[in-house]
């Protein structure tokens, strides 16, 4: 079996090509090498250039000169999204106001990437957070025993944050948005049921589409509803037999039980809200688990609104409120408190809630006289503490999942 | 042999020049180089390895036995005897009688837990890619028609979609309301129930991994002598009989290549599981995700590694299967394709046409249909009405999007370059370690386990160690050292693509007639010489194939890019589509259709700079 003739030419044409891709790969290892940074350890500094920091233009902190700068921490949505998001706004409103530049950092992991850097003894390179939960503060605080935030402080403004979304029992995170987790339907085909025991119905079944409660805030923020409803039947009570009682009153039913006759009558848990609510667009089910600012989305769209109807179970949604916090070793502290001020008066809190789809923390925000007529609010919104999520809700998602899965 | 001809040549041409010296001198160093060239590219491979790849690993994996401080494997015996992970076996693993775990094993409602689960959808998905791989291989290998070369390298397009874009595709062809069943209700049928079933991720995974098992078959299938089978037919076999015994047994190995990556693939299988098929389908990595998230990292770390210790399993047993069963070649004259029209209207030629016919027709629905949805969607507005306005979208937010915001065209451009550079980085890579591995010696095994590794560990695992090990860095005497940007994301993307390379070059490495390599040796080639010149053309095709997945690991990578991203100049094409997600999916599909193009294009690209294996 020896090479052909045509074999033989065509490599003999070749080889160069070959070497000097080789040549080429090799120098690209030698790059790659080259692209470490060395910095000393107890230089401070702002410990180089964290995950999705971005510089804009390459202004990076070091300068001590006349602007500071204040990095400012989120979530991705808050900055970036394909239709509407508050960042580009505030940064340079901010920057208008104040003597001072915005730098937004998203990373990845969130809040996450903070509780790793400071348990891995990096030092925290931002500022203040923008968008913590309730949940948020509790793993927080389980995970390290340090404070990664610092208490709120002398912040103008904040006493006319609502009483009802003060979340911080230890007063770090200041509120200044919210939002409420609700089911959304198409009204061209169904109605609604108006309790949770109406999902329950014949005529609903496979009808509803959630989300997994581990890797979705509107998942969770749904599965929490069901047990404020239900009550938890005791599976986070640590052996003292004392349970979370429900809003339903029956101490022998809970969210468990529920979720079993969820699952016998079809419902869907799937990953994302995205991947819930892609299917839900296409028709997969007429219901799914979402916000109750939809028909604002559907409305910029123009979309017919009765195929966005908005359904309070039992009057009530859960109520997710947003709040910031200054780090505790933030390197501008006090310009991160001022931002805090402007983030809560009333013309950028009108701002950030059409922005973010969400409603503002304060009474008295500047918001056009038409927007409560899409952006809709239960007459009863519930949530849980951040004593009563502390060392229960890593117990009440395992229990679902070990339920709802099983295989 | 004609490439260590064409060295030596340029050798004397060296030796003509006057100053002998100094030619003397630089054909030192060149042989120098050359002899040490081998070593040094392993030992740089190693290096890439070990930096971003085992020490970040390492740092969340250790959790998993290290807990507050001390050493203890109460976590790990917590997992593998809780009946929810390991079913059945967690009886057998918390010391029951094995009798009365194998009576619940046989039982109907025996409980696989969920890592069994995980085994039992990977292995379906893994029957279901060969089955819908292999067709499309004999077609590519062994048939000449219009746009073949073009479709060869195309096949690998699916492999690098982001899960949501499949998940859109697919709910508008399998979904209740989808292509498909418009099409059995046309057809006077009735419409079938895919969508949130086993089946749908079965067939998604299929959608993702028969890609890669038609392209490393078609890779071996067209390294097959033909001279071997001509002689095997003059001898008297018939054509089923020369299949059988001579083309078999050099495609089969590459179909267990595939097979097996394809299970290591859909055992750490995620986002896909739940958008297709809900919770009930959940597997580990769901799991770990949701540890993850939560904190809770000695139990993720846990599942993390017994995900890793069966994955691996896998890898290696196909990998002793692999090194037992090569066969010796000399390199090859390809089979002359065949054409798609019958050369005369007999059985023999009318019935295995009828087959592709047939496979070209459910490949229609299962490959073309999803992604002829998901463009549809970039092209279809709120309303339901044709629109350009996603692409408006792209171009508006290219215009006018803030400088921390993610743009399409840096993202395709970053995509394209971490894709280059990641290929041209895993190719040697790949090379010195199939080279090392084709090699017999004690401790064999743990080299191909420890080269074989990033295929096998939870890409979140991976992500979170990034973190830790190079954006963090380590600290050595009192100096901090990092890694990230952009570097930092080629040389992991290079880590995870260089197992293809491994994988598509090894078994044609291994079946390579040593005489070839020992006298090019005894000639003076040095061992890199022969390598670059002789063995590495031997097996060109699967080089190129090689470095096509590397190429496409690359730009499908989402989770290393982010965590090593400085900011939204170092974002790539799918962490724009995930930033361009919204309530509507169009901008998002848009952004998948460039994606879908910009790669389509490279691929071909890709094979026309590889050469075509048939040469003139």
């Amino acid at each position: 079996m020896t090479t052909d003739k045509s074999e033989t030419r065509r490599r003999r044409a070749r080889p160069r090509t070959r070497r000097r891709f080789l040549t080429a790969a090799g120098a690209a290892g030698a790059a790659a090498l080259a692209g470490c940074s060395a910095e000393r350890v107890d230089d401070g500094g702002d410990g180089g250039t964290g995950a999705g920091s971005d510089g804009g233009n390459g202004t990076d902190g070091d300068g001590d000169g006349e602007t500071p700068t204040l990095t400012v921490a989120t979530y991705t949505n808050f900055i970036d999204a394909p239709s509407v998001s508050p960042g580009e706004w505030l940064k340079t409103e901010f920057e208008s106001r104040y003597n001072a530049e915005l730098e937004w950092a998203t990373p990845e992991n969130e809040v996450n990437y903070y509780v790793e850097r400071a348990a891995s003894g990096v030092g925290v390179d931002a500022d203040l957070y923008v968008g913590l939960t309730t949940e948020d503060l509790v793993r927080v605080d389980e995970e390290l025993d340090e404070d990664l935030f610092a208490e709120a402080g002398d912040i103008e403004g904040r006493d006319a944050v609502k009483e009802g979304l003060r979340f911080d029992p230890f007063d770090r995170a200041v509120p200044f948005d919210t939002g409420y987790i609700s089911l959304v339907y198409d009204g061209t085909t169904m109605e609604a049921p108006e309790t949770f025991e109406g999902l329950l119905d014949d005529e609903h079944a496979g009808a509803l589409i959630a989300q997994n409660p581990g890797g979705s805030a509107t998942g969770r923020a749904f599965l929490l509803h069901t047990i404020n409803r239900f009550g938890d039947g005791g599976v986070a009570s640590d052996g003292d037999g004392e349970a979370v009682e429900g809003g339903d009153g029956d101490l022998e039913y809970d969210y468990l039980d529920y979720w079993a006759d969820l699952q016998a009558n079809g419902v869907r848990v799937l990953g994302d809200w995205d991947e819930a609510y892609a299917a839900w667009s296409e028709g997969e089910a007429p219901m799914v688990v979402s916000y109750s600012t939809d028909q604002v989305f559907a409305d910029m769209e123009g979309q017919d609104l009765e195929k966005h109807q908005i359904r309070f179970l039992n009057d009530q949604a859960y109520a997710n409120p947003e709040g910031m916090a200054v780090f505790a070793d933030a390197d501008e502290p006090d310009l991160a408190r001022q931002f805090m001020s402007f983030m809560l008066e009333p013309d950028v809190q009108g701002e950030i809630a059409q922005r973010n789809v969400a409603f503002p923390a304060i009474d008295g925000a500047e918001l056009p006289s038409d927007y409560a007529e899409l952006a809709k609010e239960p007459a009863d919104p519930v949530t849980f503490t951040y004593d009563e999520l502390q060392g229960a809700v890593d117990a009440w998602v395992e229990a679902w999942e070990r339920q709802f899965a099983g295989n | 042999m004609t490439g260590v001809d064409g060295g030596r040549a340029t050798g004397d041409d060296d030796r003509a020049t006057e100053d002998g010296g100094r030619a003397d001198r630089l054909t030192r160093l060149r042989e120098g180089v050359e002899s040490h060239a081998l070593t040094a590219l392993a030992l740089l491979t190693s290096a890439a390895l070990v930096v971003a790849f085992y020490y970040p690993t390492a740092t969340v994996l250790v959790e998993a036995v290290v807990v507050d401080g001390a050493v203890t494997l109460r976590v790990f015996a917590d997992v593998l005897t809780d009946p929810f992970y390991f079913g059945e076996l967690a009886r057998l693993l918390s010391g029951e009688s094995p009798a009365a775990v194998a009576r619940s094993l046989l039982s109907p409602d025996r409980r696989l837990g969920i890592v069994g689960f995980t085994a039992y959808q990977a292995a379906l998905s893994t029957v279901a890619s060969v089955a819908l791989g292999l067709p499309a291989a004999y077609l590519l290998a062994r048939f000449e028609f219009p746009g073949r070369r073009t479709l060869r390298s195309l096949t690998i397009v699916p492999f690098v979609l982001p899960s949501i874009m499949v998940a859109v595709g697919f709910v508008a062809t399998f979904g209740e309301n989808g292509t498909l069943n418009a099409a059995l209700t046309a057809l006077g049928l009735p419409p079938v129930d895919l969508l949130f079933t086993l089946e749908a991720v079965v067939i998604a995974h299929a959608f993702y991994n028969a890609p890669l098992v038609a392209r490393v078959t078609t890779a071996a299938w067209e390294s097959v002598d033909a001279s071997a089978v001509e002689t095997a037919r003059s001898l008297g076999a018939g054509p089923v009989r020369a299949f059988v015994d001579v083309v078999a047994p050099q495609v089969y190995p590459a179909v267990l290549t595939g097979a097996a990556l394809t299970f290591v693939f859909t055992f750490g299988t995620f986002p896909i599981v739940l958008a297709l098929g809900g919770f009930e389908l959940a597997t580990v990595e769901v799991f770990v995700y949701r540890l993850v998230r939560d904190l809770s990292y000695a139990e993720a770390a846990a599942l993390a590694i017994v995900e890793l210790v069966i994955s691996l399993s896998v890898l290696l047993a196909y990998l002793r299967y692999e090194a037992r069963s090569s066969t010796n070649t000399r390199g090859a004259r390809p089979l002359p394709r065949r054409s798609l029209i019958p050369p005369a209207p007999t059985l023999r030629e009318l019935l295995p046409r009828a087959g592709l016919a047939a496979y070209v027709a459910v490949a229609g629905v299962i490959f073309v249909a999803p992604i002829a949805s998901m463009i549809l969607a970039s092209v279809t507005g709120g309303d339901g009405a044709l629109t350009l306005d996603h692409y408006r979208f792209l171009i508006e937010r290219q215009q006018t999007g803030a400088a921390f915001q993610v743009r399409p065209w840096p993202a395709i451009r970053n995509s394209l370059a971490f894709a280059a550079a990641a290929t041209l980085l895993a190719l040697p890579m790949g090379v010195v370690v199939a080279v090392l591995t084709t090699r017999r010696y004690r401790g064999r095994t743990l080299v191909d386990a420890a080269a074989m590794a990033p295929l096998a560990v939870s890409g979140i695992i991976v992500g979170l160690g990034l973190l830790r090990g190079l954006v963090f860095g380590v600290e050595v005497a009192g100096w901090r050292i990092a890694a990230n940007g952009a570097v930092a994301i080629v040389v992991a993307h290079a880590v995870s693509g260089y197992p293809f390379v491994v994988r598509t070059v090894s078994p044609g490495l291994s079946g390579l007639d040593r005489s070839l390599v020992e006298s090019a040796r005894a000639l003076g080639a040095s061992r890199a010489r022969v390598i670059r010149d002789v063995e590495l053309p031997l097996v060109w095709p699967a080089v190129v194939a090689g470095a096509a997945f590397a190429f496409a690991i690359s730009i499908g990578e989402f989770t290393s890019t982010v965590v090593l991203a400085t900011g939204a100049d170092a974002y790539t094409m799918p962490v724009a589509i995930e930033r361009f997600i919204g309530r509507r999916l169009g901008p998002a599909t848009a952004m998948g259709v460039v994606l879908l193009v910009v790669t389509g294009l490279s691929f071909v690209v890709i094979e026309r700079l590889g050469g075509d294996h048939r040469g003139l």
